[in-house]
């Protein structure tokens, strides 16, 4: 027992989280940036409500949720909480608790709207 | 007898380097705000009012400033991962590892086909 | 032509803190900055205290800050420098007199690796066979020179001296990629723990003041995944 979770932390789960975040952040929120967040307010692009809702209730938008929003919000977690660190405030289980814990939150109710739409 | 110097808070304005690392992990500073907007969008979605006020938000010039700023962000956080990504996990093919530029370019060309299969899906695809 | 050149001072004896002085140094296109303190301490003045050896990038005990860079004195030049020079001791260390600090803040970490082939003895008179293909995997990583450099460059080790640091999980790294060793169940408890692998944010700049090109940033990066990994496998199989 003791031998299984001797010297055992969670830096791999939050290192693996923040990884495929990175991808996430590198590879899919350009484009999710460009369009909803710069071309559709512009008006170059002109997005559809009913279009949209149906697509976001597919998997398609499950995917979407993951890697543009869940993936990315744990990627940037790790780095404020690194950063806290760099700039030496805060610290220990403090920033661990309030950066993931609000990353985990912003993931729980962007999977939740989805099993509701 | 002897002296340790302690480091700075400031330690990463001192040089370049450390600036442009800076740089990279503050990145994600205006990823956070998109973050946000695209939960409250796709919260929207489950009323058209919601999604027109929600459009409205969008639409503010604050608001689309930002979001350029997370747009550019992403641009220099992937110029930034897709060079560490080789260094991390090289792959080799029998006795040869494939070299930095072919994978580099792998995942640039990953990031341009999703922008294009963005463009195509709301931009009337759908 | 002549040159300028400060130095950052520590005469423990003398004064309790470090101060700058000015030395007026004849340098040439062929003059290293180790050249330039060697010149300083025959002619100008004796007490002036830094390490050095083999003046061939090969023993690593040159290791200074060169206008807040680290550097090997023996491999950079004065000719580098068209400006002002200031010569400092190497980050992140202790510093015992002038230039020389406490490498054995470093030298620890080193140990706790176990940076050394860890192998059954094999049949007498037997040698190790390895392949071409097996010697590329870790060749980066062995020509490490123990120099420092990267840990005067690396802030997290200026910011948690616990930290096992770059140098040392390179070497690490260079073993357990090594087909001979069967000691990486012994270095990765080690590695494992939050000042090994996990302490690092790959700022990289290891990486580009290391003057043997190891990528130590690299080595840090790959044993995450290998710590990932072996700490997998402990979870799993109940034990190391
Ligand atoms: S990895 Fe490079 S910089 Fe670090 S101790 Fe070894 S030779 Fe020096
Ligand atoms: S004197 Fe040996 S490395 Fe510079």
């Amino acid at each position: 027992m003791s031998q299984r979770w001797q010297g055992l932390h969670l830096e791999p789960l939050w290192w693996g989280l923040f990884s495929a975040g990175g991808v996430c952040f590198a590879v899919f929120v350009p484009a999710a940036a460009l369009v909803f967040g710069v071309l559709a307010p512009l008006g170059v692009i002109e997005l559809n409500y009913l279009k949209l809702h149906v697509w976001y209730g597919s998997w398609w938008g499950l995917m979407f949720t993951g890697t543009v929003i869940c993936l990315p919000a744990f990627h940037a977690a790790h780095r404020i909480r690194h950063g806290l660190h760099d700039l030496k405030v805060g610290g220990g289980c403090w920033s661990i608790l309030i950066c993931y814990g609000i990353a985990a939150i912003v993931s729980v109710s962007a999977l939740w709207v989805w099993f509701n739409a | 007898m002897a002296y340790k110097p302690n480091l700075q808070r400031t330690w990463w304005l001192q040089h370049r380097f450390f600036r442009a690392y800076m740089l990279r992990e503050a990145t994600v500073l205006p990823l956070v705000f998109l973050l946000c907007s695209l939960l409250a969008g796709v919260y929207s979605l489950t009323s058209a009012d919601a999604f027109i006020a929600w459009q409205g938000f969008m639409a503010k010039p604050w608001v689309i400033v930002i979001h350029t700023l997370a747009l550019l962000a992403s641009f220099y956080h992937a110029l930034t991962f897709f060079q560490l990504f080789p260094r991390v996990m090289p792959i080799r093919l029998g006795d040869k590892s494939v070299p930095a530029v072919v994978m580099i370019a792998a995942q640039w060309s990953g990031t341009l086909t999703v922008i294009a299969l963005f463009l195509w899906l709301f931009g009337g695809g759908l | 032509m002549h040159k300028e050149i400060q130095i950052k001072r520590y005469l423990p004896e003398e004064h309790a803190e470090p101060f700058w002085q000015t030395f007026r140094v004849p340098y040439d296109e062929t003059t290293s900055v180790l050249g330039a303190l060697n010149y300083i301490k025959e002619e100008l003045d004796s007490t002036v205290s830094f390490r050095w050896s083999c003046r061939m990038a090969i023993c690593g005990s040159c290791g200074y800050m060169v206008n807040g860079i680290p550097k090997l004195g023996c491999k950079d030049f004065v000719r580098n420098y068209p400006a002002a020079l200031r010569i400092e001791p190497l980050a992140h260390f202790t510093v015992e007199r002038d230039l020389m600090v406490a490498m054995d803040e470093f030298l620890q970490h080193l140990e706790a690796v176990k940076p050394y082939l860890i192998a059954e003895p094999s049949e007498p008179h037997k040698p190790h066979r390895q392949t071409p293909a097996q010697l590329a995997k870790y060749k980066q990583f062995a020509n490490c020179i123990n120099c420092g450099l990267c840990y005067a460059a690396c802030p997290q080790f200026g910011l948690n001296p616990e930290f096992v640091g770059p140098g040392a999980i390179a070497l690490a790294h260079r073993y357990n990629l090594d087909s001979r060793d069967q000691g990486k169940a012994k270095r990765m408890p080690v590695l494992n723990t939050h000042d090994g692998v996990w302490s690092c944010t790959f700022v990289g700049f290891c990486s580009d003041v290391c003057p043997k090109g190891v990528d130590p940033a690299a080595a840090v990066n790959q044993g995450k995944v290998e710590s990932a990994k072996s700490m997998l496998i402990q979870m799993f199989r109940g034990g190391a």
